[in-house]
């Protein structure tokens, strides 16, 4: 009696488990047959932003056309490094051909990097760069790094916003989370950008931690605080887009310049609507795709540029 | 006592160890790079943090309470042992002073729920934000990373071709399971959660058990962080957000009631390993994030659920 | 009900039990603890599930799968332990889960309720505010509530589980006035207690129930109490009270002018080693409430207290333990027993320390008491390791007096040693506590059965609104004047 359940807890978790090895998804069939051909995989900060996801599609695109399988794992939670470091893990123990990362931490993931060195499978870094002390303090290597220069981006924001200001105004900047490379660099341009214009101030400067629901809150705070603020740089379009609510419920909408940063479809279509007077885009799906497509020439034994940028445009 | 004995008189935790067995044999079905001992090396790596933390939570779930803030202490504890080491500190010392600020952190937890009557998930939600504040403060909300290899072996070092980590978290199981069956505070523990009023009435000293309790629970997130730091090579003050769910869940699977005063140390253990071998085969198997999330969930469910079946059925 | 039986693990709770309840008749159910009344009673409110039987409720063949079935099929069931929402008001609950929906779907209406609820409870002939919250009322006013919600569901069949445990005679008698209007107007009453004397004033037939067997009905009206007894425990019960000889020596406990506000006034006594002191009084009246202050349970405001000739101040349970206090609650489960730790548990809780060596417990020694002590109160259990949970109530009681003994107490606290245990039992535990008297320690005993007072004590106090009223030396004194002490008048002349 007292085994039934153990028993039907058996039967559910294999079905369960045989249903997901048997998904249509094209990665999945892979992972029996690993025999069928080099295993490329993606392994993005999270799932839950519209920018990895675009780099997801672009990624799968370019695995189709070279006809390798692609393998897309991420963490729930996109500051959870240690369950990326653990996704890598797993990955390097499925034997993958090569490893396409795009970092939670610029200096936490550095060791399991070094575990993909030993391990022999080549490491390609996407988006966010690796901290180069941390890296070479630890020995270990990276094929290469495909991203934009998110602190030439930050310039080009800045740079607009001068010119839409004229030279006057009082601008808010909600950074991503402290500590990421990725953010700092777009409001270190920004910053670079307003430099020389002594008409515009930056009276405030908050993280939201990429989220919008913070971007919404932080922001209706900063509006408080300083009612007569006319621009908002916010470093990702998802706080950008929580704070043009913000700026609707207060009744300010087009009153406040507002400016993202990743161009996502949401995103441009604020821009559009006037809602946003700008972002800046990225091209993530291209960033997913060159990555695929560096991995398989890597694969084939075609050298590979240490450094490939990613085109950065201005959509207003 | 031989296993099959042990089993038996652990009926409950048989059941939770069935449920892993299960789990590992269905996995190394479905996929060739599963029952490797690099892999099982690799997961219990992997269960290391989760499973010390869950000690902790085990603690004070049996006693009657729960835990929220374990995740903010063990971000509170990292920044300051990272601080520490960059400062120079010797690591005994730094790892000394994470403990010390882990403990004290449940200390008043302890002291709120103990002497200041609060419910304990009160208590402990307003620790998490304090101490997550508190991490983000003595950090300017920056990672401190880089420190020597002597702190690192901590993640990195091999005895006996087993992970240091791994070690750590037997030392910790073993520790555990000991105080609880075989010391008054162990049993005081188990009987506080069963009938707290009974207890006091049987002159166990209540208040001081809670504070050990919570302060024990702080202890250990604070040893978690230390694991977590070496491995990470640097510490987060945004470390740890949502561990406590992730403990609470490994207890709860390993057949610890949430009523208190009924489960155990090696439940957990188990519940904490289905819950890294879950991950792990899943990883393996290439299965989608997002169905990733909805099996785990499942798999918590039916493992409670189990647990409840299986009590009916003796009733 | 026909052949219902019952299994567990280990142990058949019923087997093959037969009974038969007419309406308009009150049938008692007699029956020592553990004899499977409580097991049959819960297969008939459909709490449990049976594995063989039928049960036929006017002739019909019910199933009983679930208590709203019991319910529907007109059972209802009052147990020991009342199942009331304490901070909801009486009205709440007497209509909880059918309250009259109000003018929005998910609305109550309460004036209905309330009404209504007044008048279920004016039919009882009791004056309680349908407004009134249940955490407010008295034990006795608890009760009548839950009549008063047993008949409100139009019940065919009241199940009554030792309904007058907590009362005074006044309201028991108050109660049995209810019972014997049911009776009139055709509701079956299958009623539950130990109280021998009861069930001849209430009763009209008796089934009695041992190890879970039917062991025969009678019409009480014809049959004796020794009858009665010798059928429950199966062998002829000598003299209840075991003679007193006890030799009593030096003070052990001294209480000067112990007071606690609005609830304790002025109060004085002694103890000495080898006396049992009987402690009586109403419900109320400050009994259980002195124990706890003596206890350390609750902060006194005023008063000394000297153990062996010694002034000691207790804070808490714990100090009064090594001061070598014992207390026995009268609420074992609530706050005598961890029921949810096995025997071994929780009579070794009150004293690790003797078990422990540099820190460590032995887990070998803790057994070897906990199985010597319960071997020596006859605790009917599979083993040590069985839950207290799963005991009887009687067997329960056992393993709480086995805590006291583990811990070797010099002075201990009895408060309603006795309450919810069958008769074998009680005797069991009358002779234990003129045996540890004889062993030379002090005894206070808190009763509300005046026999058992007045069969035990060398010396009775008795207390009335938080004042010491009267004392006496035991066998000096008749139930009547104890009463009148109690009831707070004089006695008539």
């Amino acid at each position: 009696m007292k085994f039934t359940p153990v028993l039907l807890f058996a039967a559910v978790s294999l079905s369960l488990l045989a249903g997901c090895g048997r998904s249509p998804d094209p990665a999945a069939s892979a992972g029996s047959a690993a025999a069928a051909g080099p295993v490329i995989a993606l392994v993005p900060k999270t799932l839950n932003n519209p920018f990895f996801i675009d780099m997801q599609r672009g990624a799968e695109e370019a695995a189709r056309a070279a006809g390798v399988t692609l393998v897309v794992q991420a963490a729930e939670r996109e500051t959870d490094v240690e369950r990326q470091m653990q996704i890598i893990e797993n990955l390097i123990q499925r034997k993958v051909s090569a490893l396409i990362l795009a970092p939670s931490g610029s200096r936490e993931i550095v060791p399991v990097v070094l575990k993909a060195n030993q391990a022999d499978i080549p490491v390609l870094i996407v988006d966010t760069r690796l901290d180069a002390a941390a890296l070479q303090a630890s020995g270990g290597k990276t094929v290469t790094f495909i991203g934009s220069d998110n602190h030439e981006g930050g310039k080009i924001a800045g740079q607009f916003a001068v010119e839409r200001l004229g030279g006057q105004g009082r601008v808010a900047v909600l950074e991503g989370i402290a500590g990421h490379e990725t953010g700092d660099a777009r409001v270190r341009g920004f910053r670079e950008a307003l430099r020389g214009h002594p008409g515009i101030t930056i009276v405030a400067s908050q993280p939201a931690n990429w989220e919008r629901d913070q971007g919404y809150t932080v922001f209706q705070n900063i509006l408080q605080a300083n009612p007569t603020v006319n621009a908002l740089f916010a470093a990702n379009d998802l706080m950008a887009l929580g704070a043009v609510e913000a700026i609707a419920a207060a009744g300010k909408t087009g009153k406040v310049t507002v400016i993202g940063f990743d161009a996502q479809d949401e995103a441009r279509a604020a821009v559009k609507a006037g809602k946003m007077a700008a972002t800046i885009a990225q091209n993530p799906a291209l960033m997913g795709r060159t990555a695929v497509e560096r991995a398989v020439a890597l694969l084939k034994g075609e050298p590979v540029p240490a450094d490939i940028g990613v085109s950065i445009e201005l959509v207003k | 006592m031989t296993l099959p004995r042990f089993l038996v008189a652990n009926a409950r935790q048989a059941g939770t160890v069935a449920v892993f067995l299960v789990l590992c044999l269905v996995l190394s079905v479905l996929t060739p790079h599963f029952l490797t001992t690099s892999n099982l090396l690799n997961v219990a790596q992997q269960t290391v943090i989760n499973a010390v933390i869950a000690v902790g939570l085990t603690y004070v779930i049996l006693s009657g309470g729960i835990d929220l803030s374990v995740g903010s202490v063990l971000a509170l504890a990292g920044v300051v042992l990272a601080l520490a080491l960059q400062a120079g500190w010797p690591v005994p010392l730094a790892i000394g002073a994470c403990l010390v600020v882990g403990a004290a952190c449940g200390t008043v937890n302890g002291l709120l729920v103990a002497f200041g009557r609060l419910p304990p998930f009160i208590a402990t939600l307003g620790l998490m934000s304090v101490a997550r504040g508190g991490a983000l403060l003595v950090t300017d909300g920056r990672p401190v990373s880089g420190f020597d290899a002597s702190f690192r072996w901590l993640a990195t070092g091999e005895v006996l071709g087993i992970p240091v980590p791994v070690w750590c978290m037997l030392a910790v199981y073993g520790v555990a399971h000991f105080v609880l069956k075989r010391t008054k505070f162990g049993r005081y523990v188990v009987a506080i959660g069963g009938n707290e009023e009974a207890s006091l009435l049987s002159g166990v000293p209540v208040a001081a058990c809670k504070v050990g309790i919570y302060a024990l629970g702080g202890g250990l997130a604070a040893a978690a962080s230390v694991l977590l730091t070496a491995r990470l090579n640097s510490a987060q003050p945004i470390a740890g957000l949502s561990y406590e769910l992730d403990a609470i869940a490994a207890t709860v699977i390993g057949g610890t009631s949430l009523m208190g005063g009924q489960g155990s140390v090696f439940g957990t253990l188990v519940g904490a390993l289905i819950m890294g071998v879950l991950r792990n085969g899943l990883n393996l198997l290439g299965v989608s994030s997002y169905v990733q999330q909805v099996v785990i969930g499942a798999v918590i469910i039916a493992a409670v659920l189990l647990d409840t079946v299986f009590k009916g059925s003796k009733r | 009900m026909r052949g219902i039986a019952k299994r567990y693990p280990g142990v058949v709770a019923l087997d093959g039990v037969d009974l038969e309840v007419r309406r308009g008749e009150v049938h008692v159910l007699l029956g020592e603890n553990g004899a499977g009344k409580s097991t049959l009673m819960k297969v008939l409110a459909g709490a449990v599930r049976r594995d063989a039987g039928e049960v036929r409720i006017d002739g019909e063949a019910v199933a009983l799968g679930d208590p709203r079935a019991a319910q529907r099929a007109g059972v209802s069931i009052i147990y020991q332990e009342f199942n009331l929402v304490p901070h909801l008001s009486v009205a709440d609950n007497l209509y909880l889960g059918r309250e009259p929906r109000g003018a929005w779907p998910g609305l109550i209406d309460q004036k209905t309720m309330v009404r209504d609820a007044s008048r279920q409870l004016a039919a009882l002939g009791v004056s309680i505010d349908p407004q009134a919250r249940v955490a407010d009322l008295g034990v006795a006013e608890q009760q009548m509530v839950e009549v008063a919600k047993a008949l409100s569901i139009d019940a065919r069949i009241l199940v009554m589980d030792e309904p007058t445990s907590a009362l005074t005679e006044q309201e028991i008698e108050r109660l049995f006035t209810v019972i014997r209007s049911l009776r009139a107007r055709g509701v079956a009453v299958i009623y539950i207690s130990h109280r021998m004397e009861e069930l001849f004033q209430i009763g009209d037939r008796v089934t009695v129930m041992r190890d879970g067997r039917h062991v025969g009905t009678r019409v009480l009206a014809d049959c004796t109490m020794d009858e009665l007894v010798r059928l429950m425990v199966g062998r002829a019960l000598t003299e209840q009270f075991p003679a007193r000889t006890a030799r009593q020596g030096e003070e052990a406990l001294r209480v000067e002018g112990l007071c606690r506000r609005g609830v304790l006034h002025d109060i004085s006594f002694s103890l000495r080693r080898g006396e049992v002191v009987g402690l009586a009084g109403l419900m109320g009246s400050g009994r259980t409430e002195l124990a706890r202050a003596i206890f350390g349970a609750d902060p006194i405001d005023a008063g000394r207290i000297w153990l062996r000739g010694r002034a000691v101040t207790i804070r808490s349970p714990r100090q009064a333990i090594r001061e070598g206090l014992g207390f026995l609650t009268e609420d074992r489960k609530r706050q005598g027993l961890v029921l949810c730790r096995d025997i071994e548990e929780n009579t070794s809780l009150a004293h690790l320390d003797r078990f422990t060596r540099a820190g460590v417990l032995s887990p070998r020694r803790a057994a070897e008491t906990a199985g010597r002590l319960t071997t020596e109160l006859r605790v009917k259990t599979p083993g040590l390791g069985q839950r207290v949970v799963n005991l009887s109530g009687g067997n329960q009681q056992k393993v709480v007096l086995a805590k006291w003994l583990c811990r070797e107490a010099d002075v201990l606290i009895f408060d309603e040693p006795t309450r919810g245990i069958d008769v074998g039992a009680k005797a069991e535990i009358y002779q234990l506590i003129q045996r540890l008297a004889g062993e030379g320690r002090a005894i206070l005993m808190i009763s509300s059965e005046l026999p058992e007072i007045l069969g035990l004590s060398d010396r009775i106090l008795v207390m009335h609104r938080g004042h010491l009223a009267g004392e006496f030396r035991g066998g000096e004194v008749t139930p009547e004047q104890l009463l009148h002490c109690a009831l707070g008048s004089p006695p008539a002349p």
